[in-house]
């Protein structure tokens, strides 16, 4: 006689998600509770979320706890998310930098900021990537590059706002310079940054077709 | 304060990059809210937010990460579900014993996987792995107090059921859980939870189903003793496997290992580790006399 069994229970888990499934499809079975989506969007994005919570928080530990609650973050509010106003991708990256940056700031003022899964997101949070198909023809070293070709002072400014979630006032009085050229200078960096990928881009497609 | 287009336009920068005081930003959203007319330059400023974190290396974060967020999203599955419906019954179980165990401290509230713990976990695993390797050598088999409990699951009822019970076990005051964590290239996360009952219950998901007469068996070690047989369980296509097991002796630790075995009948480990994890009943099992 077999020893007895207990067979699994055949309704809790649904069938995973495969590598070639689209973001919206992958969201819709999240938003379902089905966790083979969330599966998959962690495999594919679980490098890029750990690198740039590890790049705010500097700490191992921190950042892997940034990253599990990013991942909840998108697990709980997958229903949130509509397909025309941006990628999964950086739906998930700013939940990650949102999060990283209120855990630094927790850790420096015990001062929280608002959990924007909780609350609407900002605006600019839930606005389109302006450029949906250039984000299959850039990878990472040619955004640096992009990056790399703006005025030192204009980086610093988009990268201490961004990475270490100042604000303009705060990086006025940390660099020195006066509050309204801290806001040129984050005003032409981002519109250079733009224009520099706009033009990679345009490199990676070729000439434009006349039909 | 209210804010109009023009001013908008200036506070663009500073406000995709969330780099405003709190008071602009709420101007701008409010302006945002109302304003019928396009605001291209947020759009064309905001777009360039995903690049800037796309400009990053990826980094693998370390393999227990996956089944700390997988786990934590199962209980808080369970967790909507048991909001949802009505309190389940209780899986069909074995007569009970007397409770065994003295359960020191009261449980962690169910849903959230702390990370902290699963670090904490890893760090005894590896002290206390070598100790179980010896104890292996001297299987004593199935015993009295490792005892799988043989409810048949096949139904959904029973199954959703089953998990809704098990996190509603894992809040209960007293009890004690451990994440049950993958070994290296290995499929399946979950949590185990020791009950003041005596009850121990191993709920398990993304496992690799079984064929044939393959099962996964549960091997335990109480208290570094010698690891026993606590018993064994299928995998369906569902990828969830679970286990409860009965008369589990006093113990200030319970270490598991669930192995995938040719059959049931195997009287010691071997197949490969898939996951293990050890629960403590007290709650800082660590040397306290290191300060």
């Amino acid at each position: 006689m077999k020893d007895p069994l207990v067979v699994a229970p055949p309704l809790v888990m649904p069938e995973g998600s495969s590598e070639g499934q689209s973001e919206a499809e992958l969201m819709r079975q999240v938003a379902a509770g089905q966790i083979g989506g969330l599966e998959t969007l962690y495999d594919r994005y679980r490098g890029m979320a750990y690198a740039l919570a590890l790049r705010i928080t500097t700490e191992t530990g921190m950042a892997e706890d940034v990253v599990q609650d990013s991942f909840m973050g998108l697990w709980r509010n997958a229903g949130r998310y509509a397909e025309d106003k941006g990628s999964v991708k950086g739906w998930l990256l700013a939940i990650v930098r949102h999060r990283a940056i209120d855990s630094m700031r927790r850790r420096r003022n015990g001062v929280a900021i608002a959990d924007e899964t909780e609350e609407p997101l900002p605006a600019a949070l839930t606005l389109p990537d302006i450029w949906p198909e250039v984000a299959g023809r850039l990878d990472a070293l040619q955004i640096r590059v992009a990056l790399a070709k703006l005025p030192e002072a204009q980086r610093d400014a988009i990268e201490l706002a961004y990475y270490d979630g100042l604000t303009q006032r705060e990086i006025a009085t940390r660099t020195g310079a006066p509050l309204g050229t801290v806001k040129s200078r984050m005003r032409l960096g981002l519109v250079s940054l733009r224009r520099e990928l706009m033009d990679m881009a345009e490199g990676f497609a070729g000439p434009k077709g006349e039909g | 304060m209210a804010i109009g287009c023009d001013q908008v336009r200036d506070l663009a920068p500073g406000f995709v990059m969330g780099a405003l005081d709190a008071a602009e930003m709420a101007a701008v959203r409010a302006h945002m809210s109302t304003c019928a007319k396009p605001h291209p330059e947020l759009r064309e400023m905001g777009g360039i937010l995903p690049y800037l974190g796309g400009s990053l290396d990826p980094v693998e974060p370390a393999k227990h990460l996956r089944a700390a967020v997988m786990a934590a999203a199962l209980a808080d599955l369970q967790a909507r579900s048991v909001e949802k419906e009505a309190p389940a019954g209780p899986v069909a179980v074995a007569p009970e014993t007397a409770p065994v165990l003295t359960v020191l401290e009261s449980g962690r509230s169910a849903g959230l996987v702390s990370l902290a713990r699963v670090r904490a976990l890893r760090t005894r695993r590896a002290a206390t792995w070598l100790t179980r390797v010896a104890a292996a050598v001297v299987i004593v088999g199935l015993v009295g107090h490792a005892v799988a409990v043989q409810g048949d699951l096949n139904h959904a009822h029973d199954a959703q059921a089953t998990a809704n019970n098990f996190y509603d076990n894992l809040g209960q005051p007293g009890a004690r859980s451990a994440v049950l964590i993958p070994e290296a290239g290995r499929k399946g996360a979950g949590d185990a939870v020791l009950l003041p009952s005596g009850h121990v219950e191993v709920l398990l998901h993304a496992l690799t189903p079984t064929t044939g007469d393959e099962v996964y068996m549960v091997w335990s070690s109480v208290d570094g003793g010698s690891v026993v047989k606590a018993g064994a369980f299928t995998v369906d296509d569902t990828g969830v496997g679970y286990l409860k097991m009965d008369n589990v002796p006093p113990t200030d630790s319970l270490w598991l290992m669930v192995c995938r075995e040719p059959n049931g009948q195997v009287q010691k480990p071997t197949g490969p580790a898939i996951v293990t994890g050890t629960i403590w009943v007290y709650s800082t099992p660590e040397p306290a006399s290191t300060f």
